[in-house]
């Protein structure tokens, strides 16, 4: 389960779409190959941005990747490029966040007129690489393996009470034997005490 | 629980002894005492007459609540009678409690029946708001009940694209029943002595539903996590409950394998003991030695002399 980037984008009300900001994960493909599969995802993400309308959410499979894209009624769109493997919500709660995060920072009247080399937005590297795992970063997910584990470790635990159940019906049995064979040898002690005074 | 207070007519039969007698001295304390007690009535009286109102406004809430109808429903009545019986319940709780302290503190003042008597009187309280908070509950969840099928009605007659909220992250009201919702309420609304009032909240954001929000795949898709996880939830605790439960019922298999073990220690020493008393007497009684040794001798002899 990988992602291979993350993009910040403004898609103004006439169309145009301009990137703000983006990171990449490529450390999976060939040296050389790099800056075009770079080039080619921010072409990517951009005609996916120009094709989704306001106020939506999509998930577009394109080769051997997904583009989760989302752009939000003040024309933010932000896109994520995973594989096959990467769950969609976990996908569209890093977009959620990471655009909340943008426009919190980053004042709005900036977001059309700004340039990409301007934008003082660090985090996104940082997103990416937390992200990799979807497990550990997203909470649902990781409450839900979690409480999977637990539900494990607690079938186990029912078995082995199971099991001590077992043994102690054993061991009251055992214990049973044994109290009575101790009356009889008190009930024999005390024969032998009295039946053999008359000696 | 309504009580007569009589106690006017006791002081006065009192008064009238007492002039017979001329008995003067023990009067300021019985005087003392009757106040006490009368003090302890007239609050008992008085919890036991809110008790029967908050039960007749409850008999006409359960009324209310019963009615299925789909138009005729009076929500905003209903709301105000069970936000009037919450505050009675609430402050019957804290009559209750002030009455339980005023018969602690009067312990030392009266007698050993008249402790119990202010005692008994206190459980029968309590136990009255207790059924009475049960209903209540009870009534809640019918009221509940209710308005879901109301909605599924008006759902099916009303036009396509009303969808309900999912119980997601995001806001409150949903159609479903979740339990993580009902243990929010809890916190919030919780009393002592009375059972939980979860339902009263329910109620009022279930009025709340809001049919704006458009289908979207993923806040479903958060929605079903949510109450996947929910589910799981509840799951591992009914599993720890029965896990408790099997503990426990293994606990009376160890107390039966004590008893057992006490039992043939106590037959081991007694036996032990007679062993010892056997022994005993075998050593020191010569009177049976010397019959052992006579028999020897005598066969000792026969032999002999029957062989020689």
């Amino acid at each position: 389960m990988k992602l291979f980037a993350l993009s910040v984008l403004y898609k103004s009300p006439d169309g145009k779409v301009n990137q703000l900001k983006a990171a990449h994960e490529l450390s999976s493909f060939g040296y050389f190959q790099r800056g075009s599969i770079k080039e080619f995802m921010d072409f990517t993400s951009k005609i996916i941005v120009e094709r989704t309308a306001q106020c939506s959410r999509a998930s577009v499979k394109e080769q051997e990747y997904i583009c989760h894209v989302s752009v939000r009624s003040d024309n933010l769109a932000g896109v994520v490029i995973a594989d096959h493997e990467y769950p969609q919500r976990v996908a569209h709660t890093l977009i959620n966040r990471v655009l909340d995060e943008f426009s919190s920072k980053i004042s709005q009247q900036q977001w059309p007129v700004i340039k990409e080399s301007e934008v003082n937005f660090t985090t996104l590297p940082d997103h990416l690489q937390k992200y990799q795992d979807p497990k550990q970063s997203d909470a649902m997910t990781r409450i839900q393996s979690d409480l999977d584990e637990t539900k494990i470790i607690l079938y186990n635990t029912m078995e082995q009470v199971l099991e001590r159940g077992e043994k102690l019906d054993d061991l009251v049995e055992k214990s049973e034997g044994l109290s009575m064979q101790s009356k009889t040898f008190y009930k024999t002690a005390k024969k032998t005490n009295s039946c053999c005074v008359i000696l | 629980m309504t009580c007569r207070d009589r106690s006017n007519e006791f002081l006065s039969a009192v008064k009238l002894l007492q002039s017979r007698q001329g008995n003067g001295l023990v009067m300021p304390k019985q005087r003392r005492d009757l106040r006490a007690r009368s003090e302890f009535n007239v609050i008992a009286k008085r919890i036991g007459r809110d008790l029967a109102n908050t039960f007749a406004k409850l008999e006409k809430l359960t009324l209310l609540a019963k009615r299925k109808s789909l138009f005729d429903d009076k929500p905003v009545e209903i709301q105000e009678l069970t936000y009037i019986i919450k505050q009675d319940i609430n402050s019957l709780n804290k009559q209750i409690a002030q009455l339980q302290e005023l018969s602690r503190s009067q312990r030392a003042q009266n007698g050993k029946h008249a402790q119990t008597h202010s005692n008994s009187v206190v459980v029968a309280l309590q136990s009255k708001l207790a059924s009475m908070s049960n209903d209540f509950k009870g009534v809640l969840e019918v009221r509940t009940e209710n308005l879901k099928h109301q909605k599924e009605r008006r759902d099916q007659f009303s036009q396509a694209g009303a969808t309900s909220l999912p119980p997601s992250s995001m806001g409150p009201g949903g159609q479903t029943k979740s339990l993580l919702y009902e243990e929010e309420n809890r916190q919030n609304g919780g009393s002592d002595f009375a059972i939980n009032m979860d339902g009263l909240d329910k109620n009022q954001h279930q009025q709340q539903l809001q049919l704006v929000d458009q289908q979207d795949a993923y806040i479903q898709s958060r929605a079903d996590t949510m109450q996947n996880i929910e589910s799981t939830i509840v799951e591992l605790g009914s599993i720890f409950t029965q896990l408790a439960h099997m503990v426990q019922e293994q606990e009376e298999m160890v107390g039966r394998i004590d008893a057992n073990i006490e039992d043939t220690q106590m037959n081991i020493e007694a036996a032990h003991s007679e062993i010892l008393k056997y022994f005993q007497s075998v050593t020191s009684n010569r009177w049976l030695m010397i019959k052992i040794f006579g028999v020897l001798i005598v066969f000792f002899i026969i032999f002999v002399v029957f062989m020689a």
